[in-house]
């Protein structure tokens, strides 16, 4: 009796160290929510040492109006949002479909496909700008959506191979073999015994390809001249002067595009939660 | 013989999309940095072909690579280190399922999702010399008379006794402001940006272990620890092994965050930030093209051998 | 009517100035572009018979930028004048322009007309072919814009671009905290002008203010100390790489600066900060000095609470042998410019200095800097500090160009990071100009 009265005692004080933890690991990563939205309702002379963690003294709800007055916002985070989406299923089509063919499919050279396509993340994406530029426009694609989807898949797409292959590899051989007893051909087998065992790898394949591409920013001022076709970075950079710069609607402007991002993010985490634990693989 | 060609057929199809966007975005533009790097171009008029000439500049310390490789190696080794035990740490936590557990992931998850921007911005304001957070935070803990802030003050001053001219003491320390505290202070918000990252990718593969391997490990008696030790890191491995290769290549080529806080050359210095300045700023595009296939090729041997590395494991 | 003198005041010293600088930025043996007469006869110049011809422009006056206001004016003006032409422009942000319009020169997929600055930046443009000659357009419009004012954009004797406003360095004064150590004016001479910092020091009260992470600012302070030393000819000179760097007076003109910092006058956490944190500290009276380009005019000018106590003045001559009151650092920077590849350049060129001039004066009305062009207008609304630094332009000897912008981009950064040396503290005026005169040829 005594041996787990301590044994409890033990791990509640283990538990309450535990959640003290996390508590503090919570508040840290949620300031950064926090002071954005502060620093979206102030001037800059709050900004700029007069007051730069605490509330606003003044709240400066035209910073809003201002960030949205300027340029236009609500298309470019449409544009953004239409990059975003087109890039990520390019990614994840392209990856799935490449990471099967290297574990899934025997043929020679599959380890040196697999290494090759490795090199994607090695690319320094700034010394690209230029080559890639002119690629563009020899295929006569400059100032269109498909200037910026198709660079940003192919930069994501090392990483979506090595993710899918990451748990592509933890699926049983016997899985395919036995639907191929059953008489699926190789892409039947793909899509119905594959594909929807890698929930959880088509979630953070997703995730990580959209945070490649919605804050980008280079690539994005250099491809895109027409407003039009203008993304969010690219737009909130717009609210920087040569000289001066106003910083409080450029944080209005900032929380803008990240507060829809996170409602969402909180809204989908559920399903993306889950999709991680419906891929689980009964070994 | 025929089911050997649609097996060829099959394999040319699902590559097909991929190899396309590779050559294209990827490897053409490869190839012509490397065409760059034997090029005299200031990235607008004509070039002229010098041979290595632009790599002995590299490997020479005239544009300081040698510095940022050195900080970008410590970067990635902190990264692997400190950056992705607590992501385990947090991602084995979160898995064994305790109460709040989706709550806590989405709020980890944050700071990833967070512009780049904002980050730098907020970093600018904690570091911000006696008035910043750090600074605050530092002159309240005390050893008798001295703060911290004040020890490093001083530390700080010493070093900078040894100029060659007398340089006025410091009376608060200028965190991104010298060579001394720079960097770290650079690394902190890189490293801590990603720990969310790293969580959700771990935590994906923590989920995926089978409940029934943990349970039997229960009723055997395992405790939470060999549990992990024994059945949950060994089944999640190649999971590890992708936030390794992740974190590794990308503290090699960081740059956004650094750039942000620093801003001038020689302070703390990255490959990226060296490349940057020599493509964009000095027009020494040739340069800029060799430290880049530079990268790629430190990049990509890091890649093969921490692969390597996991395949002795096993 | 009294600023009406103060503009034909200021041509008169700008005329003085010589900026026929940036001629050697050119390589002599490079063919010159053609463009003065050469047309493509596949896109004649002149407007079809329906009229139509489309222009497009990149500019650097974002919905935020201190010049939107004068661009949009300008433009609606211009366009009204010319309802042939079918105007579009699009602003991007300065830094990540600066790469979009390289690469688009790279790969020659520019507008037909394009902003860009003056000297090395657009030398480069000009070295590669890419940029129309204006000689016949500027020819039409020599009566209003000096010929001094186009040196900046002339290359091997041909005009490549218009300039629209001048800004110089300035040094602006909080004078509430000079009154608290009995100053009530700028003081006039370096002796009086230490003294006063000397005095700043022990009320505790920081003398300048300086951001240390962008070395650009430390120029602003260390090129106005070299050239009231040394004077403006040398110095420019060494910067558009006719003389050497190997120059004495320019070693111990250094250390005359380097002693500033020693003395402790520079505010030492300005190590770790922005511009943007500078300029508010300096506006919330943590300064007495803080020495920056001349388009703050219109910020400072825009909050009533501080320009009741803010004054611009000019840095006093440290060697009166060799320098004069008169001698600025600064000029014609901002300039449009316009495509070789542009299928209606000779119309383009045209517009260009329609627009280059009406932007100027608006630019001018609004403080955002001096007129490169002359002034036929009223001028006599525009702010205070503006007006000031007029008169001080009027009474100009010679300007000397931003280090940075004057110098072609390899040396601008080894010019810019030597710079940072001497103000750390870790090379002396010795050290830095037998830097500077190895690696710049």
């Amino acid at each position: 009796m005594d041996t787990n009265e301590s044994i409890n005692r033990i791990s509640t004080v283990s538990k309450v160290l535990i959640y003290v933890v996390l508590g503090i690991w919570t508040v840290i990563n949620l300031f950064p929510i926090y002071w954005m939205f502060t620093f979206s309702l102030k001037g800059n002379d709050e900004i700029f040492g007069g007051n730069m963690m605490g509330l606003p003294k003044h709240w400066l709800w035209s910073n809003y109006s201002s960030a949205m007055k300027t340029g236009n916002m609500g298309l470019y985070f449409l544009n953004s949002a239409i990059v975003a989406v087109v890039s990520i299923l390019i990614v994840l089509i392209a990856s799935l479909m490449a990471t099967f063919a290297i574990t899934r499919l025997v043929w020679k050279g599959r380890n040196l496909m697999n290494k090759f396509f490795m090199l994607g993340l090695t690319i320094p994406i700034h010394s690209s700008l230029l080559p890639v530029f002119l690629i563009l426009k020899k295929l006569k694609m400059l100032d269109s959506y498909q200037s910026l989807f198709i660079p940003y898949a192919a930069f994501s797409l090392a990483m979506g191979i090595l993710i899918c292959s990451g748990f592509m590899e933890d699926i049983p051989k016997d899985l395919d073999e036995a639907a191929t007893i059953d008489g699926c051909g190789t892409w039947k087998t793909f899509f119905l015994v594959i594909v929807p065992l890698m929930k959880p790898a088509v979630s953070t394949i997703g995730i990580y390809t959209f945070l490649q591409c919605w804050n980008e920013l280079m690539f994005a001022n250099t491809f895109i001249t027409s407003g039009r076709f203008r993304t969010l970075p690219v737009g909130i950079q717009a609210l920087s002067g040569q000289h001066t710069t106003d910083w409080g609607p450029i944080g209005a402007a900032l929380v803008i595009a990240t507060f829809p991002t996170l409602l969402v993010y909180i809204f989908l985490s559920k399903r993306i939660q889950d999709s991680f634990i419906a891929g689980a693989v009964k070994g | 013989m025929k089911k050997k060609i649609t097996n060829g057929i099959n394999v040319f199809l699902f590559l097909l999309p991929a190899l396309v966007l590779f050559l294209v975005i990827l490897i053409i533009p490869i190839g012509l940095s490397t065409y760059y790097s034997f090029q005299d171009w200031n990235g607008i008029g004509e070039m002229k072909f010098i041979g290595i000439e632009n790599y002995k500049t590299v490997f020479s310390d005239k544009i300081g690579l040698g510095p940022a490789i050195k900080n970008s190696i410590i970067l990635a080794a902190l990264s692997t280190f400190i950056q992705l035990p607590i992501s385990l740490g947090l991602a084995l936590l979160l898995g064994k399922g305790i109460k709040g557990e989706r709550v806590f992931l989405s709020v980890f998850f944050m700071p990833v999702l967070i512009s780049t921007v904002v980050i730098g911005q907020l970093w600018l304001k904690i570091y911000y010399p006696e008035q910043g957070m750090l600074s605050i935070l530092l002159s309240g803990i005390k050893f008798g008379s001295t703060s911290i802030e004040d020890l490093i003050v001083n530390w700080i001053n010493n070093m900078n006794a040894k100029l060659p001219i007398p340089k006025p003491p410091y009376t608060s320390v200028p965190w991104l402001g010298n060579t001394y505290t720079a960097l770290a202070c650079c690394f902190i918000p890189v490293l801590w940006q990603y720990v969310g990252y790293h969580m959700l990718l771990l935590y994906a593969g923590v989920k995926s272990v089978p409940p029934e391997l943990r349970e039997a490990a229960k009723i055997d008696g395992a405790s939470d620890g060999q549990i992990n030790r024994y059945i949950v890191i060994p089944s999640i491995k190649s999971i590890i092994k992708i936030c390794v290769i992740f974190a590794v290549t990308g503290s090699l080529k960081s740059f956004d965050l650094i750039y942000v806080l620093v801003a001038k050359p020689k302070v703390a210095d990255v490959p990226s930030t060296v490349m940057y300045t020599q493509m964009f700023k000095a027009n020494n595009y040739g340069t800029g093209s060799a430290i880049a296939v530079m990268l790629i090729v430190l990049c990509f041997a890091f890649a093969l051998i921490i692969g390597a590395i996991f395949r002795k494991e096993d | 009517m009294k600023m009406k003198k103060f503009a034909s005041v200021l041509l008169a010293g700008a005329m003085v100035a010589t900026m026929a600088g940036c001629t050697t930025t050119t390589d002599p043996d490079q063919p010159t572009t053609p463009g003065t007469t050469v047309t493509d006869p596949a896109n004649p110049s002149t407007p079809a018979a329906d009229g139509e011809v489309n222009l497009t422009m990149w500019c650097i006056a974002t919905e935020s930028d201190s010049n939107r206001h004068s661009y949009e004016a300008a433009i609606a003006d211009v366009t009204a004048a010319h309802p042939e032409i079918n105007f579009t422009w699009e602003a991007f942000e300065n830094e990540s322009y600066k790469t979009k319009i390289k690469a688009a020169v790279a790969a020659d997929e520019m507008p037909d007309i394009f902003f860009t600055w003056s000297c090395a930046f657009l030398g480069d443009f000009v070295d590669a072919g890419r940029v129309y000659c204006l000689d016949d357009a500027y020819a039409k419009v020599k009566d209003e814009l000096p010929e001094s004012m186009m040196g900046n954009s002339t290359y091997n004797g041909k005009h490549y671009g218009v300039p629209l406003t001048m800004n110089i360095v300035g040094l602006f004064a909080n004078m509430d905290l000079l009154k608290e150590v009995g100053y009530d004016e700028i003081p006039g001479t370096y002796d009086e002008f230490i003294a006063c910092c000397d005095a700043l020091k022990a009320a505790n009260i920081i003398p300048f203010g300086c951001a240390g992470k962008e070395t650009w600012c430390v120029t602003e302070y260390l090129e106005s100390v070299i050239e009231k030393s040394v004077g403006y000819e040398t110095l420019n000179d060494i910067f558009l790489a006719r003389a050497t760097w190997a120059n004495p007076d320019v070693a111990s003109a250094v250390d005359t600066f380097q002693s500033l910092v020693v003395n402790g006058y520079f505010d030492p956490a300005g190590d770790a900060l922005t511009n943007d944190e500078v300029k508010a500290n300096f506006m919330a009276g943590k300064y007495a000095f803080y020495m920056n380009g001349t388009w703050n005019c219109a910020d400072f000018a825009a909050n009533d609470e501080f320009f009741a106590k803010v004054k611009v003045g000019e840095f006093p001559v440290i060697n009166a042998d060799k320098a004069t009151l008169g001698q600025l650092i600064g000029g014609p920077s901002d300039t449009l410019a316009v495509a070789q590849s542009s299928p209606n350049a000779a119309v383009a060129a045209d517009f260009t200095f329609e627009l280059g001039r009406l932007i100027c004066k608006y630019g001018y009305l609004d403080g955002c800097g001096l007129p490169a062009w002359n002034v036929n207008y009223d001028d006599s609304a525009v702010n205070g500090l503006t007006q000031t630094v007029a008169s001080i332009c009027a009474q100009a000897k010679g300007y000397v160009l931003f280090g940075d912008t004057a110098m072609a981009a390899g040396d601008a950064q080894t010019y810019l990071e030597e710079v940072a040396m001497v103000y750390g503290c870790e090379v002396d005026g010795q050290t830095f100009v037998d830097d500077l005169a190895s690696a710049i040829r």
